[in-house]
């Protein structure tokens, strides 16, 4: 038989299985009959009486009702036929059972819900495969430090060249070194590119859409400046034009032709727009980038040796690095532990989001568990008013395999519709989780509900319904005469499978506290955050930032000096249009004040390191050091930055004048302890000196201002000193300007004044000061909320759990009570004895679930702040708000036992 | 009366293909005629035998069903051979000659070795 027709007939088959058949069944009786009046027609012919014939003639048909089934049988799929005849009656009792059904359905669907979600965030950010070729065999390199901001401090060019040649496992290395330009047009945008070396896209496995790669004819001085896209950037900026290969760009001022688009892939350690080749940064092709061996600005990611291990690469890079240290004292200050390591690319990649979402994960299992027990719960209720049922269905003859069966069926149907509200649960949640992704890792926008997540849900479903089938109860052959025997009521109150519900109830309390410690210490963060003061007066300001410095030099210069020169030349200009926006601004309705400065208030600046005047620091020591900003005379006051001591800047301070220095609360406490700092001196230090125009000369501190929140709420105050603007180099602005309204309302004014003085200038940040600070503790909360939210679902869950459990044991003690009711024992008697059953479970549960939070908020503490994790006042009240709620969802039952009628109740009502 | 044979698994489906062919369109009465006079009525056909046999060929797609007036001016459902049903009955009728010759060559009475 060919397969074609095999198939045809299954297909015929399946049809008839699921047709009614009456038709067909009509069919097959009318030749069934026409076969036997024939039969009977030639028995009369061969001279037997009408009777004897039929007669005859229905003896040799084998019976016709035989016939039938047979034909039956073979009309449909007689095994596909018990199934479909199981889904009716499934369907049917749930259909029957409509409080029990929605409550499975929507805790199912809860659970499975917040776990396909979050597994799906999971699985886009942690689990898929990456788009670079052989992307298993991609290295990261990192260098830190213990110092501020030392966790991830690049390489120096020197050290590329000594792990390129002393670590051959590491095959193919290439450069990668992040750098900011205005992408000028007519709507200006600051883009983030990465100067990258001409094997950056052979290493990292990656193809282009368009165009070609950089290669390794682009590197090195003396080739043209080429510009790859990023795919991303490509569609937001360029539309996804296809002919954009070819066009020329001005970046800061310099022409560079787009050479080509590369693939989409999530980028690290930043997002970029671009790619562009060393040549258009004179700075990056100085001999001070190329010898300075502290001057580190470059990542590095490389591609394993086939053969080589990550093991081989780790050791052979340790050793490397040890040889550095040792040969090069002076670059690796001993007190500040300097270390490499190599990590798998997907790694490096997933790093910030793993904690956070494994945390997530887990609380939502967490969900998942308590759901689950629940379902255990009433389904081993509802088992019990449906044992008569399966009784009698096994003593009709229903084997044990069938019963199950049907069990499972209709197990199957609730955690199959529990799946379906999940998955849609899950759809809307996760457009939620992408937002929070988006801010831990490059790869958010590769999260979606894909088969996989699909199969994770219905995974789930299956599970869950095997698990409900497995704990049902099911007749046994044997014991069918004792049951019925004993009358069904005897046996709803089996002892065995009471004690399994009532561990389920305990374990959903224990789990509950849990997850809502765990949400009350992340909650707790959330106030202390909010109670941090920014150090501002006021925070009715609107920010934003603005470079008008151009970093290309003109022409290609590869020497920093005139590149320098070229600098100091615009230095002028761009100061002029600072100064003139200023003015512009402070004259729009509703300014009460302007200042500008290099950083808004609230945001973070790099740390420098400094030498005080009479003081040195040991050999082997690391150099002090503290954040540098810029201001104006007039920034402090703007941004309500209290003056503590001496003077602001004021119009004095001109280039040229003596050099003077502000600095904050925390660096007199660091560095002047126990003496006054104004009038000391203090001057940057350091290599970056040399290719940097900053000037060394000591500059005298003549004031000390308040401290602020520079780089996050959640941040320590650092050491900050402000140079006044008029003596250094404009390299980059940002305004403060303080508002008599909604400072936002500012924003199209400013806009255009900017754009009126700088028609290329690209504004950035334009934010209030509100915004700044939300947008920096914002994925703390929509983490807190998150677990917060997971923490409510428990709870609630739990709680339906315990009302549950406790009404069903209150339902089969009908009788006892009413004993005890008519032996003297009073209503309040009653509702106490009830009370005591339940609140023994909850006690229990307490216990337990505190005894876990006191290990599993452990686990919180690097997402904690200004709280402990073992916080007495949460964990109080967390006990005591999950004691409330249990024992009000142990009243309702109570009340309902108190209300026994003795008279019914001993009937048998 | 000689004695009645079970009909074998597999070979009754060629057997009905085998008499479509001969006769043309026929009803089910006709079908198990046939084959038990072909068969010297050493094979008798049940119902229950011979119809689900008809439906499974029918599914397969090999013959055809529909009503229609029989010579005697009765209705009755004529089975006739389909296009596939002709290359299936080929095709049975080769491999059950390679089978049965098969099976006589290991039956026949040996030769005893020279």
């Amino acid at each position: 038989m060919s397969i074609l027709s095999s198939f045809r007939a299954a297909l015929r088959r399946v049809q008839g299985t699921l047709d009614t058949g009456a038709a067909a069944d009509d069919d097959m009786r009318a030749e069934l009959d026409a076969h036997l009046e024939m039969a009977t027609a030639e028995n009369i012919r061969r001279g037997m009486t009408p009777d004897e014939a039929r007669r005859r003639a229905l003896l040799d048909s084998g019976g016709l009702t035989v016939a039938s089934e047979a034909v039956r049988d073979q009309r449909g799929l007689p095994w596909l036929e018990s199934i479909v005849a199981d889904v009716k009656y499934a369907s049917r009792t749930l259909r029957h059972a409509p409080a029990f059904t929605a409550i499975v359905i929507i805790t199912l669907g809860l659970g499975i819900g917040a776990n396909t979600a979050i597994f799906s965030v999971v699985r886009g950010v942690l689990l898929k495969g990456l788009p670079h070729r052989d992307a298993d065999r991609l290295v990261y390199l990192r260098q830190s430090t213990d110092k501020p901001d030392g966790d991830n401090i690049a390489f120096s060019v020197p050290e590329v060249h000594d792990l390129r040649s002393g670590a051959p496992a590491l095959g193919t290395l290439a450069e990668y070194s992040p750098m900011t330009y205005t992408l000028e047009g007519e709507n200006s945008v600051r883009v983030n590119v990465g100067l990258v070396t001409g094997n950056f896209f052979e290493t990292m496995g990656l193809s282009p859409i368009l165009g070609r790669m950089t290669r390794p004819s682009d590197d090195g001085p003396g080739v043209p400046p080429v510009m790859v896209l990023t795919e991303q950037f490509w569609r937001q900026h360029f539309g996804a034009d296809p002919n954009v290969v070819g066009t020329m760009v001005k970046l800061d001022g310099q022409s560079v032709p787009i050479i080509g688009v590369v693939q989409a892939a999530p980028w690290f350690p930043d997002r970029v727009d671009g790619f562009l080749n060393m040549v258009v940064s004179p700075h990056h092709l100085s001999a001070q980038m190329i010898q300075g061996r502290t001057h580190r600005m470059t990542q590095i990611v490389a591609r394993l040796t086939p053969g080589a291990t990550l093991h081989d690469a780790r050791a052979q890079v340790s050793s490397v690095y040890t040889r550095m240290q040792r040969d090069h004292h002076d670059a690796y200050d001993s007190t500040s532990h300097y270390r490499v390591s190599v990590v798998p690319f997907k790694e490096a990649l997933g790093e910030r989001a793993r904690f956070t979402l494994w945390l997530l994960m887990a609380a939502a299992a967490f969900v998942l568990i308590i759901s689950a027990a629940n379902v255990v719960n009433l389904t081993l209720m509802r088992g019990v008013r449906r044992e008569a049922e399966l009784v009698v269905r096994a003593a009709l003859g229903a084997g044990v395999g069938r019963l199950r069966r049907l069990l499972l069926v209709e197990n199957l149907m609730l955690t199959v519709m529990g799946a379906i509200l999940g998955l849609a649960l899950a759809f809307g949640g996760v457009k939620l989780l992408v937002g929070l992704a988006a801010r831990y890792s490059p790869r958010a926008g590769e999260i979606g509900v894909d088969y996989v997540v699909l199969g994770f849900a219905l995974g789930l479903s299956l599970l869950l319904a095997l698990l409900l089938s497995f704990v049902a109860f099911v007749p046994r052959e044997g014991t069918l005469a004792s049951i019925v025997n004993a009358g069904f009521r005897r046996m709803a109150g089996s002892l065995s499978r009471q004690r399994v519900q009532r561990v389920l109830v305990v374990a959903q309390v224990a789990v509950s506290v849990v997850l809502l410690a765990g949400a009350g210490l992340l909650m707790r963060t959330m106030v202390e955050l909010s109670d941090v003061s920014t150090g501002l007066q006021s925070e009715q300001m609107l920010t934003f930032s603005l470079t008008l410095m151009k970093f290309v030099a003109p022409g290609g210069t590869t020497d920093n000096m005139s590149f320098f020169r070229s600098i100091l030349a615009a230095d002028v200009h761009v100061k002029q249009q600072y100064n003139q926006m200023e003015q512009e601004i402070r004259a729009l309705p509703g300014v009460l004040d302007v200042g500008l400065g290099s950083q808004a208030p609230l945001r973070a600046s790099d740390q420098w390191l400094i030498k005080f005047e009479g003081k040195s620091t040991a050999v082997g020591e690391a150099l002090p050091s503290a954040d540098m900003r810029s201001a104006d005379p007039s920034y402090f006051r703007a941004s309500g930055i209290p003056l503590l001591q001496g003077r602001e800047f004021n119009d004095t301070d001109r280039a040229g004048s003596g050099r003077v220095v502000i600095v904050n609360r925390t660096f007199v406490e660091q560095y002047f302890p126990n003496e006054s700092p104004l009038g000391k001196r203090i001057a940057l230090t350091g290599e970056v000196l040399q290719f940097t125009p900053l000037s060394g000369d000591w500059r005298t501190i003549v004031g000390v201002v308040g401290n602020t929140q520079d780089g996050g709420m959640d941040q320590p105050h650092r050491a900050a000193m402000f140079f006044p603007r008029s003596q250094e180099l404009s390299f980059g602005g940002s305004f403060v300007i303080r508002a008599n309204g909604d400072p936002s309302l500012l924003e199209p004014a400013v806009t255009r004044i900017v754009h009126s003085i700088a028609p290329t200038g690209a504004i950035q940040n334009l934010m209030t000061v509100a915004q700044i600070k939300d947008q920096s503790i914002a994925p703390r909360r929509l983490n807190a909320e998150l677990i917060a939210s997971l923490g409510a679902l428990a709870v609630i869950i739990a709680t339906v759990g315990i009302a549950g459990v406790l009404a069903f044991s209150v339902s089969t003690r009908t009788q006892e009570i009413g004993i005890r009711m008519s032996l003297g024992a009073d209503r309040a008697r009653v509702e106490r004895m009830i009370l005591w059953e339940g609140g023994v479970l909850l006690g229990i549960g307490l216990v337990l679930g505190v005894a876990g939070a006191y290990f599993g908020t452990l686990v919180l503490r690097g997402l904690l702040f200004g709280v402990a994790p073992h916080d007495p006042a949460t964990f109080i009240a967390v006990a005591l708000g999950m004691a409330a709620i249990g024992l009000s969802a142990c009243w309702i039952p109570a009340l309902r036992a108190a209300r026994v009628d003795p008279a019914v109740a001993m009937r048998g009502g | 009366m000689p004695e009645k044979l079970e009909v074998q698994q597999g070979t009754l489906a060629l057997m009905i293909l085998k008499t479509l062919e001969g006769l043309g369109p026929l009803h089910g009465y006709g079908i198990a005629r046939r084959i038990e006079e072909v068969s010297k009525f050493r094979l008798s056909l049940n119902y229950g035998t011979l119809y689900p046999a008809l439906l499974k060929l029918e599914q397969e797609g090999f013959i055809k069903a529909e009503w229609r007036q029989s010579e005697n001016n009765r209705r009755a459902k004529y089975y006739g051979l389909t296009a596939a049903g002709r290359k299936q009955l080929a095709r049975e009728t080769r491999e059950w000659n390679q089978t049965a010759d098969l099976i006589a060559a290991f039956l026949a009475p040996r030769r005893e070795a020279p």
